[in-house]
């Protein structure tokens, strides 16, 4: 055999194993894409077996119930809008806190990354009492609609943003940044000219991590969001889940319609973290 | 360096003046300006054209939000239904009503938990609905009308006709031999299921309906003055269930799900269930009649029966929309398209004097009869104190099928349950 | 000088306004509750109890246990998820035909999330578990505990394998190759020279599966609902229960504040700790 053709053996083989496992890993998937064909009765029958008939009679009632297009629409808003500004605002603090170096940075780094320790469930009561003081005594919706989402997912995003960003801005040689100052670019232009392209690796990490986070999030939006027009997709699909039972097929149908933009989403995005470094982008 | 601090400093003041904002108007949120408005007489307000409406039965969702669609059709009032999961209502109801967000119209279950939020529950009393109702179903608190019932629910011995006799099993010890047999012919003789009320709550409802003053005996232990292990109803109680350990699918293995499955397939003889869990079945083919039959615990003869929510009216909401609110309630029980709608599309117990439904399931059916024979006793659990099932009875009961706690040590772990909450 | 202090502003103020408004003040009001017995509802008067409700939690065995139980949790959960996540990191980033959708398939179970995967996972630990004679996992304490780590690895993973993904593809190819020129193998160029080179997203992975472990809830909720008789309770069902079923607001609000106090030491000690390290390097 030659060593060629040996390689290659190794390679397929390789390939093989890994596929292999990767549709072990997705069986509790595998369950819920399968189940969300089947009738009560059948999945209590077999929950493992395929379903009998092909039928997407539960994709259409739970698109039914939850009103897709109008939970589709805030949903993609909502979370849009919350990372361009989550972007935004934590790539231009971390650069500001990593660069210059003093007491307050660090105060204000190790502030932003100790408050990501407090579970949600504790700031929940006083963040709606909070929102809704500021409503009522400035006017400024803040609660149930979108752009007050938005603000609120800011503020809870601004952590793990800063962190990320700022774990990476160090990698970034001040060289490049001193030169353009010398060219008579200000800080502002400098950068968004030199800084901010640098960080596209990170900034695509941020993004995917986020639109996770944001497009699937049902408590923070469930505390605010209570209109029907403002209603986002997890919280359109809470109806399938009663306190002592959920309908399952229903809930496991809207679940992976759900789940479709993201996969889709992530896809485009993950050629993005090849291309950014490829491009050399960073060099350390 | 210096200019930093002042930013720093600047920031610090703009948190404690923020801080101390939030902190100034921290009582007053629910109790400011509606408190004035909400003296008035409601019936003098005109009535919004929307309101808000937030319910716990997830089951009836999709139904409901048809309710509403006819509701602006014929009546021309907007009704914004919010959405939650089963899990979540009560958080959310409580984070909404303490902030003076909540919803105009809700639900909640009446007992411990409309007794908690009694400040925030407008007096119904004056509904057309209200005097039509018996006043054993209108939820009072403090000698005020505050909830009307949903329906009611009935629950206990969930049979297959054709493996259980409900008239030879009428005490405890018929009841475990039935266990013992079942066992013998390789069927589950009675099924209960890993979830807070169905593992314990609803079972141990039994042995307290059955005393002769339930409230007063719940009183008594909850004071320490009467113990489980002194009772005979509760020794049979410890009795059931030892026999259902040894004999029945262990509860722990099974969720509510497969309890019905098991039923409807004809794996298990009983379940303790109630008329709920009839829309379980339906993608089943079921080939035997079914009917809810007493638990016979110190030849008990009687079915738990009682109003499971109610609705209820937030008396912090604007006046326009409270009357609406109302005008609504007496809407869906005095208006032919509300009729329709709870007996036929939300499938419900008739709960107003002198209504019959006609498309009661087989379940439903078997309570609506034990109430017309007065054969029922009360939900003493809607009184335990709050949080106790989940948080105490539920673990214990979960221990006692998965190790070899014998009965009494059950009663004696469930009985101080029930004396530190009250602590 | 003057001008760099107003960049400053430009650059931090906007996000730490928002910051503040949305998490420090809700916060800060939550410590103020602690002082009080209260149960959450506004109409209700809240009693002032000074500092009982801090006192009260050392004399807590639940809450104690709890949070003994996640730490333990989070200690074994942080190594298997890091570990998993770095392998998969670099097995996808290899040259394997089937590296682009195996990324996509390892990322899958985070990209789902939330609950339902939880009730999943609970009807494959306990009725299939029970079908091919495995037993209820469920049911047991140590079991149910290694349930939820499972589950949260599963689930986690592909969450650090991005992170490790970012921090690989970031590491020039030149030096890659040069190592290769000079002789060394595939493991030797990991351990020394990319693992070293990995430090920023070692912090990174760390800090963040450290804060999400320690603060689990859904998978708590969803596949073990703190069972067998709150023997897998962790801290986060614990004060959930405590401020929304028991309705002890201000207790619940002062063992969250404990426990944050805790968690965040440690957290803060290790970040500073990976920190310097990659400094040296």
């Amino acid at each position: 055999m030659t060593k060629d053709l040996k390689r290659k053996i190794a390679s397929i083989a390789a390939d093989l194993a890994l596929m292999v496992f990767c549709l072990l890993y997705l069986f509790p998937i595998y369950l819920i894409v399968t189940n969300s064909f089947k009738s009560r009765a059948e999945m209590y029958d077999n929950m493992v077996a395929l379903p009998k008939v092909l039928s997407f009679q539960y994709y259409a009632s739970a698109l039914e119930k939850v009103n897709f297009a109008v939970s589709f629409r805030n949903s993609l808003m909502l979370t849009v809008f919350s990372i361009l500004a989550i972007v935004i605002l934590t790539s231009m603090t971390a650069w500001m806190i990593t660069r210059q170096k003093n007491k307050l940075s660090t105060a204000i780094y190790n502030l932003l990354i100790a408050t990501m320790l407090i579970p949600f469930q504790t700031l929940m009561m006083p963040l709606m009492q909070e929102m809704s003081i500021i409503q009522r005594n400035t006017g400024i919706r803040m609660l149930d609609t979108i752009p007050g989402l938005i603000y609120m997912y800011i503020g809870f995003g601004a952590g793990m943003g800063v962190f990320l960003y700022s774990g990476f801005v160090n990698s970034i040689p001040v060289s490049l940044e001193e030169a353009a100052r010398i060219d008579g670019c200000n800080a502002w232009s400098t950068y968004w000219k030199i800084v901010f392209p640098n960080m596209k690796p990170t900034t695509v990490t941020v993004v995917i991590l986020d639109v996770i986070w944001i497009w699937n999030d049902y408590l923070l939006p469930s505390l605010t969001l209570k209109s029907k027009v403002n209603r986002t997709v997890p919280l359109a699909t809470a109806q399938f889940f009663g306190q002592y039972t959920i309908s399952w097929n229903e809930a496991m149908a809207a679940l992976v319609v759900t789940i479709i933009p993201v996969l889709i989403f992530y896809l485009a995005g993950q050629k993005y973290i090849v291309k950014g470094v490829a491009a050399g982008a960073v060099k350390g | 360096m210096k200019k930093l601090a002042k930013l720093g400093t600047a920031m610090l003041s703009v948190v404690t003046v923020a801080a101390m904002l939030a902190g100034c108007s921290k009582e007053a949120p629910a109790a400011d300006d509606n408190a004035a408005a909400n003296t008035q007489d409601a019936a003098e307000v005109a009535a919004a054209d929307k309101f808000v409406l937030f319910q716990s039965k997830t089951e009836i969702m999709g139904e409901l939000n048809k309710l509403a669609e006819a509701y602006k059709e014929e009546k021309g009032v907007e009704i914004e239904v919010w959405e939650t999961t089963g899990d979540s209502y009560f958080t959310d109801l409580k984070t909404n009503l303490s902030n003076g967000t909540g919803p105009a119209l809700f639900s909640l279950a009446p007992g411990s938990e409309s007794r908690e939020m009694a400040d925030y529950l407008e007096d119904i009393g004056s509904l057309e609905v209200a005097g039509k109702i018996s006043d054993k179903l209108l939820d009072t608190v403090d000698g005020k009308v505050v909830g009307i019932p949903y329906t009611v629910e009935g629950f206990g011995v969930v049979y297959n006709a054709d493996l259980y006799d409900p008239s030879k099993v009428t005490d405890t010890d018929a009841f475990i031999s039935f266990l013992q047999d079942q066992k013998a012919a390789g069927v589950n003789g009675f099924g209960l299921s890993q979830e807070d009320y169905f593992l314990i709550a609803h079972i141990l409802n039994t042995p307290f309906a059955v005393q002769a003053d339930p409230d007063q005996y719940l009183a008594d232990v909850l004071a320490g003055n009467a113990r489980f292990a002194d009772n005979d109803a509760f020794k049979d109680f410890a009795r059931v269930m030892e026999a259902i350990r040894d004999n029945c699918t262990n509860p722990m293995d099974i969720a509510y799900d497969g309890n019905c499955g098991d039923f409807a397939t004809g794996k298990s003889a009983a379940v303790h269930q109630g008329n709920w869990c009839y829309s379980m079945f339906a993608d089943y083919d079921v080939a035997f009649d079914m009917a809810i039959a007493p638990l016979p615990i110190q030849g008990n003869d009687k079915v738990s029966v009682s109003v499971p929510t109610s609705w209820y009216v937030n008396v912090d909401a604007d006046p326009a929309q409270k009357k609406a609110a109302m005008d609504f309630l007496d809407w869906l029980y005095g208006s032919e398209t509300g009729v329709d709608y709870l007996m036929n599309k939300f499938g419900f117990i008739p709960v107003v004097d002198g209504m019959k439904s006609e498309q009661l399931d087989p379940l439903s059916q078997s309570v609506a009869d034990t109430v017309a024979a007065g054969k029922t006793m009360p939900w003493v659990m809607s009184n335990w104190p709050a949080g106790l099932i989940t948080n105490e009875l539920a673990p214990i009961t979960a221990q006692f099928f998965t190790s070899d706690m014998t009965g009494d040590e059950l009663l004696d772990q469930l009985n101080d349950a029930f004396v530190n909450a009250a602590k | 000088m003057k001008a760099s202090k107003l960049w400053y502003a430009v650059f931090t103020l906007p996000l730490m306004l928002i910051f503040l408004s949305v998490v420090v003040i809700p916060f800060l009001i939550g410590i103020g509750y602690t002082f009080v017995s209260w149960d959450g509802m506004a109409k209700h008067a809240a009693e002032f109890v000074g500092i009982r409700n801090y006192i009260d939690v050392f004399s807590d065995d639940r809450f104690l246990q709890a949070e003994i139980r996640t730490v333990i949790f989070t200690i074994f959960s942080v190594v298997a998820i890091n570990l998993l996540g770095l392998t998969f990191a670099i097995i996808v980033t290899t040259n394997l035909r089937t590296r682009n959708i195996a990324r996509t398939m390892l990322l899958m179970p985070y990209l789902i999330g939330g609950l339902i995967l939880g009730y999943i996972w609970k009807s494959i630990f306990s009725e299939f578990f029970i079908s091919i004679n495995w037993g209820n996992w469920l049911t047991d304490a140590h079991k149910a505990m290694a349930a939820m780590i499972i589950v949260t690895c599963w689930q986690m993973a592909g969450y650090v394998m991005i992170i490790y993904i970012t921090g690989l593809m970031a590491i020039p190819d030149d030096v890659i190759e040069a190592a290769g020129v000079d002789g060394a193998g595939f493991l030797q160029t990991l351990f020394k020279i990319r693992f070293p080179l990995l430090m920023p997203s070692f912090t990174i992975s760390l800090f963040l599966t450290l804060s999400n472990c320690f603060k689990v809830y859904d998978v708590n909720l969803s596949l073990t609902g703190s069972g067998p008789g709150n023997q897998s309770e962790m801290f986060s069902m614990n004060i959930v229960s405590e401020i929304f079923s028991l309705n002890n607001f201000g207790y619940g609000q002062a063992k969250a504040i404990i426990f944050f106090a805790i968690v965040a030491c440690i957290t803060l000690v290790q970040v500073t700790i990976t920190r310097k390290r990659e400094v040296e390097l």
